[in-house]
């Protein structure tokens, strides 16, 4: 027996040391969630990132493996962001005649998203009372997480928070974006691509790509254009204030 | 399609780069896509292997965020002191952003196409669109 001694270490903690298991269940839990949105005609609540996380937080908890584990043998998967968001080019370059054609379009929306995202989440704090750390951690919540960090960390913020918020403002978006354009009656691919990349970054654009390409690209430039001119404008605010 | 996985590193590389001496406050994948972006429209024509590529790894663009998003669940305890105000400015702010956005941009749009006509190219994006 003592010779199958080694088989004792093959817990589910044991293996989680190597990225194995954490890599093959994020991939394997996206694929069944992306199943479950198709099945359900892509219904925008079960969208297939807010699933898969459930899935994998349910999986950590059944199996006792701590978060922090699984963060540390997920980060190949996280790495691949980088890669993907220099990809968005792509689209943006394939629809690049519709874009020109529809640049006033753009400055329309972000003249109209830029400041509200940002005023509508720090006056509801406002008003209910949270801090002003809060409230300028939740100043850049609209933005791709590398840019609010900086953004968070240029007008006093707190950066983890920030993350936080970034990334829980990107799941509501990529969630309500479809609702909202439905109860809007909004049809244009570029007008719901726009308005989902502005309110909600990286994670609002991979639910528009699931919409069209058009919705996508326009997605995508929302959300590259909103993170630049807030890096640019909001510390600029804040010193007037 | 080696060469165009480069391609990408490349610019991401020189992405970080640009971030890491602090020319930009952008992080490195925003730099990256403007720069490839910028190499492409210089060309004028996208490379079919980079296409393929792109199409590839955006189809699961949201699969990327799930590390993230359980990460957020390790923080929640960060939001406990506050719970009530962080999730209405979360939630009520994206509802507030995405529905006035949507209704501008829709009512500019509306408002374009109405006093012109649609241009062919938009009608062959929309059309490549339906097709895809």
């Amino acid at each position: 027996m003592s010779t199958l001694s080694h088989l004792t270490q093959l817990t589910w903690a044991g293996l989680a040391d190597k990225p194995v298991l954490e890599t093959g269940a994020t991939v394997f839990a996206f694929s069944a969630a992306m199943r479950i949105s198709r099945l359900s005609g892509n219904h925008p609540l079960l969208n297939p990132t807010l699933l898969a996380i459930i899935f994998i937080s349910f999986g950590l908890e059944a199996t006792h493996i701590p978060y922090e584990v699984y963060l540390r043998g997920a980060d190949a998967i996280h790495f691949m962001l980088g890669p993907a968001v220099v990809l968005l080019a792509v689209p943006l370059f394939r629809q690049g005649a519709l874009i020109r054609s529809s640049g006033r379009l753009i400055a329309v929306g972000l003249a109209a998203g830029l400041p509200v995202g940002i005023l509508s989440a720090v006056g509801i704090a406002w008003t209910l009372g949270a801090s002003s750390q809060t409230m300028l951690s939740l100043a850049p919540k609209s933005v791709t997480a590398g840019i609010a960090v900086g953004i968070s960390e240029q007008i006093g913020g707190l950066q983890t928070l920030t993350i936080v918020l970034v990334i829980m403002t990107g799941i509501t978006g990529a969630v309500l974006g479809p609702i909202v354009a439905r109860l809007a009656r909004v049809e244009d691919p570029r007008v719901i691509g726009l308005t989902m990349g502005i309110a909600s970054h990286g994670i609002g654009t991979a639910r528009a790509l699931q919409i069209s390409e058009v919705a996508g690209a326009f997605s995508g430039l929302g959300m590259g254009l909103n993170g630049v001119l807030t890096a640019i404008l909001l510390p600029v605010i804040f010193r007037l204030v | 399609m080696l060469e165009q996985i480069t391609r990408v590193m490349f610019w991401l590389c020189v992405g970080e780069i640009v971030a890491k001496s602090g020319l930009l406050p952008l992080p490195a994948p925003v730099t990256g896509l403007i720069l490839l972006y910028a190499e492409l429209a210089v060309r004028g024509k996208l490379p079919d292997d980079l296409g393929v590529l792109a199409d590839r790894l955006l189809q699961f663009l949201g699969m990327l965020f799930v590390p993230a998003g359980v990460g957020v669940l390790a923080f929640l305890d960060m939001l406990k002191a506050e719970a009530a105000p962080i999730l209405a400015a979360v939630i009520g702010g994206t509802a507030i952003t995405l529905f006035v956005t949507a209704i501008v941009a829709n009512r500019f749009g509306a408002m374009r196409s109405k006093s012109k006509e649609q241009k062919p190219e938009q009608l062959e994006g929309l059309a490549r669109d339906v097709n895809s």
